[in-house]
């Protein structure tokens, strides 16, 4: 098992530094100067051609990619062009803050996604209900149903904050929307895997051996759903720490996707680059999270790896 | 812990079964009688209903299927009960030991736990004294180091093993009435014998009725006491094993045993004997004697009335009645070669 798990590991690391060459490749294919960006309003190229030399802009853009590999290898990640602080220190607390939403998102549509599941498998006036609410919120725009929430939830009835910011109250809405978004997929891999299990050979042992229906349930059926849900959380988790980018919009929640999106519009490269770093990073470890975790539940997984 | 009633009610009886899978009509009134400790080998080709048959028994069957029919397991009448009821009941009148051992065992629960939920369950036995429990039962049916494998997962053990495994699950309680649907037919020749041997010997131990599912004549041979043949999910031929082996009354069963006959000491490189035609799909019934179209005997009458089980030969000191066929034209004295099918008229 530690042998996978340093093997994927350094798989890992490689997939990580292939997203950081190609985001760093990105952002000089990208059309618009850097330099305007900061001084919108400087006409004289001497005071563009200084803001540039400052930035180290003037080099050539391999020199450029080796200075930013050299202090990420000492865990620099370089200094914001626009706010003149470290990117780190920018990053740090938005992390977070986006941790915060991604890990309620991912409560919430596994709480929702495996009712849904649990209800269409074990009783079939709810099959064809669940399958229409899964059809909704699979063709809903994840803007759309957080403009929805808000409207009703904040402006109508008053019960949530329309404020923006990241205290409690204000994580309910956008948490509830990702998991909304998120719950059809949760819904239909525990409905399948239940029903999979349920019609096994080895249900018809436990039958066979007088346990109860609910016994069986939690101790045979369910057991046989969490390895995939595992793969699913593991997946999203990476994904959300990546920026929710939408979601943070919508609501006005201090993410990493918020910061994201207004470092692209000011062409802010330094936090650009930070948060795909951060975004790969996040990937590529809760996927060996789930990995780990999944070779406790199954123990199929944990040999021939 | 046995749950059986009078000690010496028959391990299974089965009276009027029928089996329908919505227009299949799978088991046509199915009589059978498992004696207290006897073994009975119910014979049949894939899709005869001869599992059918079993599972229903064994209240196994989907709730799609609908079971009609009375069935007592050691004297008692569980043809009625609702699920609940005989869910507190079953294990510890009758155990099961499945074909697929490795689809029948849960992948991602350890063998142990799986063997030791039956006594958690019924014996009312906490988590430590349950595992103990399931290690004496694994031990029971030969498993080595029986404490480490208890702990293992069921891809990590022999097909073998798995069938063990299976085999000390249905026999935890001692039930009165074991139910094997082709146990050995999934493992290599050798295994094959060793699980015949150790059921062989834990049935004579425990003293339980075992019905046995197989299509295995040679199996039938060595170990069953009675047979019952299938065909077109109606049994056809029931008697003593010796009995029917030696003057098989229905023309079928002179099909599959000349088909033996012939794979044991016929000439290498003959052809086999094969009975003629194939038997009626799912759902089809030709109106008659199902076997009416493969059968050299068949007259006028075979194709009017469904003959039912008939008590055949009641000379060679058999109980009247012990030797019963389903034919309108049985033979009486043991057969001889020219008795064997031709072709369908």
């Amino acid at each position: 098992m530690a042998r996978a798990v340093i093997r994927r590991l350094v798989f890992g690391l490689i997939a990580v530094a292939g997203v950081v060459a190609l985001a760093f490749v990105l952002e000089f294919v990208v059309p618009g100067d850097p330099a305007k960006a900061i001084a919108p309003r400087a006409q004289s190229p001497a005071v563009l051609a200084g803001i540039r030399a400052q930035l180290h802009l003037n080099r050539p853009v391999i020199v450029q990619f080796a200075d930013y590999l050299g202090g990420l290898l000492h865990g620099n990640l370089g200094t914001s062009y626009v706010q003149r602080q470290s990117v780190a220190s920018l990053i740090g607390p938005r992390l977070l803050t986006t941790g915060v939403l991604a890990l309620a998102g991912v409560v919430a549509e596994v709480i929702i996604g495996g009712a849904l599941g649990i209800l269409a498998t074990l009783f079939g006036w709810a099959r064809a209900l669940v399958g229409a609410v899964n059809l909704t919120l699979l063709a809903i725009p994840i803007f759309v149903l957080g403009l929805l929430l808000l409207l009703v939830f904040g402006f109508r009835f008053g019960i949530a904050p329309v404020t923006g910011g990241a205290g409690p109250a204000q994580l309910v809405l956008p948490a509830l929307t990702l998991g909304l978004i998120g719950a059809p997929w949760y819904a239909q891999i525990v409905a399948d895997q239940m029903q999979d299990s349920l019609a096994s050979s080895y249900i018809r042992t436990a039958v066979s051996k007088g346990l109860s229906d609910s016994y069986i349930l939690r101790r045979h059926v369910l057991r046989n759903v969490l390895s995939p849900a595992i793969t699913m959380v593991g997946l999203d988790l990476g994904a959300y720490l990546s920026g929710v980018v939408t979601v943070e919009v919508v609501f006005v929640w201090p993410g990493i996707g918020l910061l994201a999106v207004n470092a692209l519009h000011d062409l802010d490269r330094p936090i650009v680059l930070g948060t795909v770093i951060v975004g790969a990073v996040a990937v590529v470890f809760f996927n060996l999270v789930a990995d780990v975790l999944r070779m406790f539940v199954d123990p199929r997984t944990r040999e021939g790896v | 812990m046995r749950i059986a009633g009078a000690g010496n009610a028959p391990a299974l009886e089965i009276s009027g079964l029928n089996v329908r899978y919505g227009p299949v009509h799978a088991v046509f009134d199915a009589c059978l009688t498992v004696g207290a400790g006897q073994v009975v080998a119910l014979i049949g080709e894939t899709g005869s209903g001869k599992s059918s048959l079993a599972l229903a028994a064994a209240k196994l069957l989907p709730n799609s299927a609908a079971v009609t029919g009375q069935v007592s397991i050691a004297g008692r009448e569980v043809s009625g009960l609702d699920a609940g009821e005989f869910r507190r009941i079953r294990a510890g009148l009758l155990g099961c030991i499945a074909q697929d051992a490795m689809a029948s065992l849960n992948p991602v629960v350890p063998v142990g736990r799986q063997v030791g939920e039956v006594f958690a369950v019924h014996a009312g036995m906490g988590r430590r004294q349950a595992a103990e429990a399931a290690v004496a039962a694994l031990a029971q049916v030969e498993i080595h180091n029986p404490a480490a494998v208890a702990r293992l997962y069921a891809h990590q053990l022999s097909g073998g093993m798995r069938q063990r495994v299976m085999i000390a699950m249905a026999m935890a309680l001692s039930p009165p009435l074991i139910v094997a649907d082709e146990p050995t037919t999934a493992l290599d020749v050798s295994t094959q014998a060793e699980i015949l041997r150790l059921i062989g010997e834990l049935r004579a131990r425990v003293r339980c009725g075992l019905l046995w599912i197989t299509h295995d004549m040679g199996v039938v041979a060595e170990l069953a006491d009675w047979a019952a043949v299938m065909y077109a999910g109606r049994i056809v031929e029931v008697g003593p094993v010796e009995r029917v082996f030696d003057a098989p009354a229905h023309p079928y069963t002179l099909g599959l045993l000349q088909t033996r006959r012939d794979l044991r000491s016929g000439p290498v490189g003959a052809p086999l004997f094969q009975i003629p035609g194939s038997p009626p799909g799912p759902g089809e019934d030709p109106g008659g004697c199902p076997f009416r179209p493969r059968c050299p005997r068949a007259t006028e009458v075979c194709a009017e009335v469904d003959p039912g089980l008939e008590p055949v030969g009641a000379d060679g000191g058999l109980a009247s009645g012990e030797h019963r066929a389903a034919c309108h034209h049985p033979a009486a004295a043991p057969a001889g070669p020219a008795d064997a099918p031709a072709a369908a008229p």
